[in-house]
């Protein structure tokens, strides 16, 4: 199975960001210079200046090649479970002023236990598999949208994904609005080559159509805000091959909507980004998430940015809780073989809380080089759930997350 | 005075293409690089109709317009309730003032009256002293949204920075429709947007301060804006002693210090506004531009150039 990394979404990308391009001055995180309070109060007036969705309207000046390594481990008490290593290469290139074609490949080693029922220790076999991914799109920009169409694999020895997206950006004429509109649609196919608890293989599949729409907001020089709506829509196989307990609707709605401000300081040049995301799907999830990320610039071109994010969700309406005694397989009550009603153990349909809390450091040096680093801890517990207590007699669970990065512009 | 060096129009398509016209008592200029000549047409007559907006709207010599209804209620005990744009535009020019601690006043204006450029006589004391009360921001009741000169006679005057102001909202509503290779040139104010369609600077020149007709400097500029104030474009010379059109507000005086000031900043609202307080600073100036970040090249007294590069 795909490691599944617990970041639950609600990432706050850097792109979005108030004031980045309108002047050198506003531009967080470089060395850029700083003008006077009078040069400011005259950008600030409407219409004198683009605002700063507007780079956004034509190819990228630039292009940029990057490395990435990522390394993923989590762990409840006293075991180590998945550990993921991921190099990644990722390349943007401008092909003249419309178009532009980027792409990334990533390979994951996965090593370690497979998930647990619960939190008991039987039957945690070892586990090694790789995946290889890669996707690629392709934008074109003209002078007041930009239209994009993409691609995407993700292949491991039990798991298969095929994807394609579109998407189209509409920029008012003042640059301050921008409309997005997505479609992406997903073919996997699931294995469970060596045979799982019930000792069949399987060859299902699961189709997923999903529907973005959203609105970028510049509310001032320093202000943006954004609102995204996603719809997605899934059929096929949804449980776990690897647990013989496990069946869950043939079916997924999933609607999201997800609120963004970043507001940019001009004394300290700094940025604070906040989200907000509303989760709700078919399996009855209901999820929040709260993130807020300080990008601070210190001297000579490195910015920190500390961040914090809180995410709870209440249990899907199958999810079946662990048993007090953790010995006992988790058979639901009135389980009738050939029959099975819905049912799932896995933590991470239970009700729970989680933050996620890291650094990242970013450092620009020459006019082109960018070197990153980040380090994120997650921790979830079930009683850190917002307004309610979470499923009971599941061991806390957490992961550590570290990224080093480095790219180049050309 | 500003003026663009001439450059030879590029003979092949995309064509790079001057709009002449006269708008705000100046020569005025759009130039549009880089498109279709039918679309630079269109976006053309777009930024004339956009300079012509600004001018109807703010000009003091048209009864119409915002400002000469603002002049006229004055001293009438009523506050009038602005459009948005103004309000802008007032708040910017409060910021100006406050700034300036009243050197960058634009109630100003109405000190011209006792000063005849044309003739070579400056203003009695007595002159100067009934129009001087007349004078202050500082008295001017301004709320935000709503504007009430408290005296009968008391005016306000865009001048200080509505070219300026027009030359940016073309830019940007220009840019805003894909041009990426031009400048918009108001009587001298000019913004830049974006290098010329060979990815080189457009030479900007700066007028010499004494020999008219000649350039001073030449500056390359890819973007934002370039304004210059001079003591030499209205001026009239008293028992050997040259008084310019630029007043202090506080004496009814003109300056006398610098020769001209140009400014380079992003937008040339704030390049006019920061060269034109440059000059009413006098010998200060150069430590207040170097502070706003903004690049500088300045005229003395001896006809010395100064210049600070734009932070980077």
């Amino acid at each position: 199975m795909s490691p599944h990394h617990p970041v639950q979404s609600g990432d706050l990308d850097s792109s979005f960001d108030p004031a980045a391009s309108v002047c050198p001055a506003a531009a967080s995180g470089s060395a850029g210079p700083v003008f006077g309070g009078l040069v400011m109060a005259a950008l600030a007036l409407p219409g004198v200046m683009l605002a700063s969705p507007a780079q956004a309207q034509t190819a990228p000046e630039y292009g940029t090649i990057g490395f990435k390594y990522l390394h993923y481990q989590d762990e409840q008490p006293g075991l180590k479970r998945i550990e993921v290593s991921s190099p990644s290469v990722y390349v943007l290139a401008p092909l003249g002023k419309q178009w532009s074609i980027e792409g990334s490949a990533v390979l994951d080693d996965v090593s370690g236990a497979s998930p647990r029922w619960h939190s008991t220790v039987s039957g945690a076999s070892r586990s090694e598999s790789y995946r290889k991914a890669g996707d690629v799109k392709v934008t074109h920009y003209t002078g007041s949208a930009a239209y994009s169409l993409g691609a995407a694999f993700s292949d491991e020895n039990d798991y298969r994904s095929r994807a394609l997206s579109a998407g189209a950006s509409f920029f008012s004429a003042d640059r301050n609005t921008t409309y997005n509109v997505g479609l992406g649609l997903a073919r996997d196919r699931i294995d469970g080559t060596d045979g799982g608890f019930l000792g069949t293989s399987l060859n299902r599949k699961k189709n997923t159509h999903e529907l973005l729409l959203g609105v970028t907001q510049a509310l001032s020089r320093v202000d943006m805000t954004q609102f995204n709506v996603t719809y997605s829509n899934g059929k096929g196989f949804y449980s776990d091959p690897y647990k013989a307990f496990d069946e869950r609707p043939g079916r997924r709605e999933q609607v999201a909507l997800l609120g963004r401000w970043n507001h940019h300081f001009e004394g300290d040049g700094s940025t604070l980004r906040s989200s907000y995301r509303l989760y709700h799907d078919s399996f009855k999830i209901n999820a929040h998430t709260l993130g807020l990320e300080w990008a601070k610039p210190v001297a000579g071109g490195l910015t920190l940015s500390p961040l914090l994010r809180y995410y709870s969700q209440s249990a899907a309406y199958f999810y079946g809780d662990a048993l007090a005694n953790p010995a006992t397989l988790p058979v639901p009550a009135g389980y009738v073989l050939g029959s099975p009603p819905l049912y799932s153990t896995d933590h991470r349909l239970s009700a729970f809380g989680a933050l996620t809390y890291g650094l990242k450091a970013e450092y620009k040096f020459g006019a082109d080089w960018k070197l990153d680093a980040k380090v994120e801890k997650y921790e979830q517990r079930s009683n850190w759930r917002m307004g309610g207590s979470g499923s009971p007699g599941l061991a806390d669970f957490s992961a550590t997350m570290v990224q080093l990065g480095v790219s180049r512009r050309f | 005075m500003v003026v663009v060096t001439p450059v030879t129009t590029a003979t092949t398509v995309p064509p790079d293409l001057g709009f002449q016209f006269r708008a705000m008592a100046s020569p005025c200029e759009v130039r549009i690089a880089g498109l279709p000549s039918t679309q630079a047409q269109a976006l053309a007559q777009q930024a004339i109709q956009e300079v012509q907006r600004i001018e109807a709207k703010y000009s003091r010599y048209r009864a119409d317009s915002v400002v000469s209804r603002l002049n006229a209620a004055a001293g009438q005990g009523q506050a009038l309730t602005v459009d948005e744009e103004t309000a802008h535009l007032l708040g910017f020019a409060d910021q100006l003032f406050q700034f300036s601690e009243g050197l960058f006043d634009i109630t100003s204006g109405i000190l011209r009256r006792a000063w005849n450029f044309q003739s070579h006589q400056p203003p009695t004391a007595d002159q100067l002293a009934a129009l001087l009360p007349l004078v202050g921001w500082g008295r001017v009741r301004w709320s935000g949204t709503r504007l009430e000169l408290p005296q009968a006679g008391m005016e306000l005057d865009f001048g200080g920075f509505g070219k300026e102001y027009a030359a940016d909202r073309v830019a940007t509503l220009l840019q805003a429709q894909g041009v990426r290779h031009g400048l918009v040139n108001l009587g001298g104010d000019i913004r830049v947007m974006g290098p010329r369609l060979d990815g080189s600077a457009w030479q900007l020149g700066v007028q010499h301060p004494r020999h008219t007709g000649q350039i001073l400097a030449n500056l390359p500029l890819s973007d934002g804006a370039l304004a210059t104030s001079g003591d030499y474009e209205r001026y009239l010379v008293h028992e050997g002693v040259r008084h310019c059109h630029i007043l202090n507000p506080r004496t009814g005086w003109p300056v006398r210090h610098w020769q001209s000031v140009s400014v380079t900043a992003p937008a040339c609202l704030a390049a006019g506004a920061l060269s034109t307080l440059a000059m009413l600073q006098g010998p200060g100036a150069l430590a207040f531009l170097k502070a706003q970040g903004v690049g500088c090249l300045l005229v003395d007294p001896y006809g010395r150039c100064h210049t600070v590069t734009a932070a980077a």
